[in-house]
């Protein structure tokens, strides 16, 4: 990503790396936090080209003072109508200063500020007209929604330009769209009724080529998609217009994976995240989205992912953007009809999750959980799915990742347990590849899902099958069972005794002689 | 000595399976007893954009739109591994290793009588036990006979008394006099906070009463059911028909079952008197 590759370069500082840990902690603390309000939203500065290379990080404050005296100074040159060097300098220091907040606020309340700036937008200097926008982009930026509100005056004009040829100036106008977006509902009403939507369409058409501008694109469309759904702001009305969102996105994927290995690691992102907010912006099931092939795009684009990441060529930050489609696919499976499943889906799929998962268990478990969701609901219903987790002999390496927490092994015994439903040989095969050995030590696990779960699984392994009911009392299963009689937890007991009772009963003599053969030992 | 452990271990799983057909009322476990617990089904889980399994996914995407986003091998690995739980109702010990579990379990959930839920390091010694605190006919035979038998393998003697075996540990054997597994019961089951044996597993596990392993000094402290109910066994231990006394007034206002065999009831010599534990007072 060529985005985050500066980010990189920049944290590289040896000197600063432990600041900017504890920075990023907070950070990362603050956001969960407002996650967890419902308060998510961030917005994207872009850094103009001399600040991107200069070696200071901070950006010098110029007092506010000064800032109203070059506000003051910028809209009196204006009116003057001497357009030179020296206007263009004062935009510069204007456009500085407002990345203060204080200085955001100052700014707005002054008599025809905002004006000023929308008319040096609209106006012959294009110099002047790349600093204004760049002013407003700092105005954007504003954490306070009130400097948002009044920024609105410039949207048609900047609606208007996303379908102009100048690459930079789109960029600045793409990401202060972008961060007014989710501050207000009056923004977003407005600019829909503006028509972001085709205008961004169109955009991403004639665009194609330029990454850059795909990924202010995709940014804009998450937050105005971000947000909809949870609003409902006239959903109905935008409904055809956010399936020719998806549409036009299609396309450009369908163009990256042509060249795939290239732009594969250059896959803005973004673009996938906008496909996990369209998911959920159409009300209802997103059967309307599967008509569109959606399913089929998705699953193709993480096998091809999968296969990257299983030949080791795993590029920085590619996570990003598997985690949306990780979750289109999760969700899209939901409304997708078992009986159509093989159609929209490749079996490779599985084979790539279970890459996905072995990859990114240690350095992103959160990713890997979301991976066994998705195998979860590949395999809950279907046979096919079922059979080729056994045939491509991935289940072993699923055992191998029963030890593992945070919800990662839960999900798992959960694959696990809908191959083992679904039909009797699975379970033989199952038992063949050594699903006793690891339920013996599952049994034993603190978390009581787990436990339960497990014993689901022995349940249905057990049933009817003798054999298996001695292989288990033979790996010392038998105790386990015994101890959970007596547990606290409710369906513990009851699973616990049903089986001893009625599947293990017949072994239960054999384990008399077991136990005094080891206690004796 | 295996066909008392053998003879034990026969009735254990007869009570077990007893019991279990048993329509006590408390155990919530016999009302379904019959039906099948088991109701795994596979499902398809739609997960709404603001549930919190995407929550670090979320996090992480906002880290990169704030510029804060650095690649994960600079930061140190978030993965972990479930944790092992000891089952055994009341013992609430937990373990990083399946096999740090495992010898908690078999240190202290192997040989435990069932009677007082006393833990014993060997099955030898919980013989010795059961023969020597819980056996009518022992007590029997012991007043006759020499039954109290050395408590070193091998060395094959028995003795008349307690302390004549005590003695011979600690002049022959050269054991302390405070050997941890030759307690002498006590008749009074109140004195048991005495009990070392007791206290060095306290600080491994809690007791609720239910414990199979020793916690009887917090459990007597906290619940005089327990207590009681081994008072009762005891007496019946010693064929008293004293033992048919009705329980303390003050249990009455509690609503408890009693599980005390009464003394005409007979399953068999040396058997255990009574069921395995209190399986009826969890909540």
């Amino acid at each position: 990503m060529w985005r985050l590759k500066k980010v990189c370069h920049k944290s590289s500082r040896p000197d600063n790396t432990e600041q900017l840990r504890l920075k990023r902690r907070e950070q990362e603390r603050a956001l969960r936090q407002a996650r967890r309000d419902k308060q998510l939203f961030s917005k994207r500065l872009l850094l103009s080209e001399d600040e991107e290379h200069s070696t200071e990080q901070h950006v010098t404050k110029i007092p506010i003072y000064s800032s109203l005296i070059l506000i003051i100074y910028v809209s009196t040159q204006c009116t003057s109508g001497k357009c030179g060097p020296e206007k263009e300098a004062s935009l510069k220091a204007l456009s500085r200063a407002l990345r203060d907040p204080s200085a955001q606020t100052k700014f707005i309340k002054l008599e025809n500020s905002i004006h000023v700036l929308v008319g040096l937008l609209t106006g012959s200097n294009t110099e002047c007209r790349l600093l204004a926008v760049r002013c407003l982009h700092e105005l954007s930026h504003s954490p306070h929604s009130a400097v948002s509100l009044a920024c609105l005056p410039a949207s048609p004009y900047l609606l208007t330009y996303l379908s102009g040829q100048s690459t930079k100036f789109t960029e600045l106008c793409l990401y202060t769209l972008g961060n007014l977006c989710p501050d207000n509902d009056a923004v977003k009403d407005k600019v829909l009724s503006q028509g972001i939507i085709p205008a961004l369409t169109n955009c991403l058409e004639t665009q194609m080529h330029n990454l850059a501008l795909v990924e202010a694109i995709g940014f804009t469309l998450s937050q105005l998609l971000q947000e909809i759904q949870s609003k409902n702001l006239h959903t109905f009305l935008y409904y055809s217009q956010i399936i020719s969102v998806y549409s036009s996105v299609k396309l450009f994927i369908n163009l990256s994976t042509h060249f795939h290995c290239l732009l594969l690691a250059a896959l803005p992102l973004i673009v996938c995240w906008v496909f996990f907010y369209l998911s959920h912006s159409i009300p209802g099931d997103c059967s309307v989205l599967l008509s569109h092939g959606a399913l089929s795009k998705c699953s193709s684009l993480l096998v091809s992912i999968g296969g990257t990441v299983a030949e080791e060529k795993k590029d920085e930050g590619l996570e990003l953007a598997v985690w949306p489609l990780l979750r289109c696919v999760g969700n899209l499976l939901s409304s997708c009809p078992v009986e159509h499943l093989s159609e929209q889906v490749d079996t490779r799929l599985l084979a790539a999750l279970c890459a996905l998962l072995n990859v990114y268990l240690k350095t992103q478990p959160a990713l890997a959980r979301e991976a066994a969701w998705v195998l979860n609901n590949l395999t809950a219903h279907s046979t096919d799915f079922c059979s080729a987790l056994l045939t491509q002999n991935l289940v072993p390496d699923l055992i191998q990742l029963l030890p593992f927490s945070l919800g990662i092994n839960t999900m798992i015994l959960r694959v696990l347990a809908n191959v083992a439903h679904q039909k009797k040989h699975f379970c033989d095969q199952l038992v063949r590849l050594g699903l006793l050995s690891a339920l013996c030590a599952t049994l034993k696990m603190a978390d009581t899902e787990m436990v339960v779960l497990s014993l689901d699984v022995l349940n249905m392994l057990i049933d009817g099958n003798l054999q298996v009911a001695e292989e288990f009392v033979k790996q010392g299963g038998l105790l386990m069972i015994e101890a959970l009689q007596y547990n606290h937890e409710g369906e513990l007991r009851q699973r616990a005794l049903y089986l001893l009772e009625h599947k293990l009963s017949p072994c239960v003599c054999l384990c008399c002689s077991f136990s005094c053969v080891s206690s004796l030992g | 000595m295996l066909q008392p452990h053998l003879a034990h271990l026969m009735t254990e799983e007869n009570v077990l399976l007893k019991s279990s057909v048993d329509n006590c009322p408390t155990s919530s476990e016999t009302e379904g007893k019959d039906e099948n617990p088991f109701n795994f089904q596979p499902q398809v889980i739609h997960l709404p954009k603001d549930h919190e399994l995407f929550e670090d996914g979320d996090v992480q995407r906002h880290m990169y739109l704030q510029n804060l986003y650095i690649s994960a091998a600079d930061e140190e690995p978030a993965l972990r591994v479930s944790e092992f739980a000891c089952h055994i109702s009341g013992c609430t010990a937990t373990f990083k290793t399946l096999q740090e579990y495992e010898h908690h379990y078999n240190s202290l959930h192997r040989h435990v009588c069932c009677t007082c839920r006393r833990s014993l390091p060997t099955a030898r010694l919980l013989d010795i036990h059961i023969q020597e605190w819980h056996d009518s006919l022992f007590a029997v035979l012991a007043q006759k006979q020499d039954m109290y038998q050395c408590l070193v393998e091998g060395c094959g003697l028995k003795f008349r008394t307690i302390k004549d075996r005590k003695d011979h540990l600690i002049i022959i054997h050269k054991y302390p006099p405070d050997f941890r597994f030759d307690k002498i019961r006590r008749a009074n089951r109140r004195a048991l906070p005495s009990d070392t044996e007791m206290e060095v597993v306290t600080d491994v596990c809690e007791s609720e009463g239910m414990c199979e392993v020793v916690c009887g000094t917090t459990s007597n402290q906290r619940d005089p059911d327990p207590s009681d109910m081994n008072v009762s066994e005891e007496n019946t231990g010693h064929m008293e028909t004293s033992a048919s006394t009705a329980p303390d007034p003050t249990e009455l206002t509690k609503p408890r079952y009693s599980y005390r065999v009464p003394p005409n009831v007979c399953f068999g010599q040396g058997s255990v008197r009574g069921f395995r534990g209190q399986r009826g007072k969890r909540k």
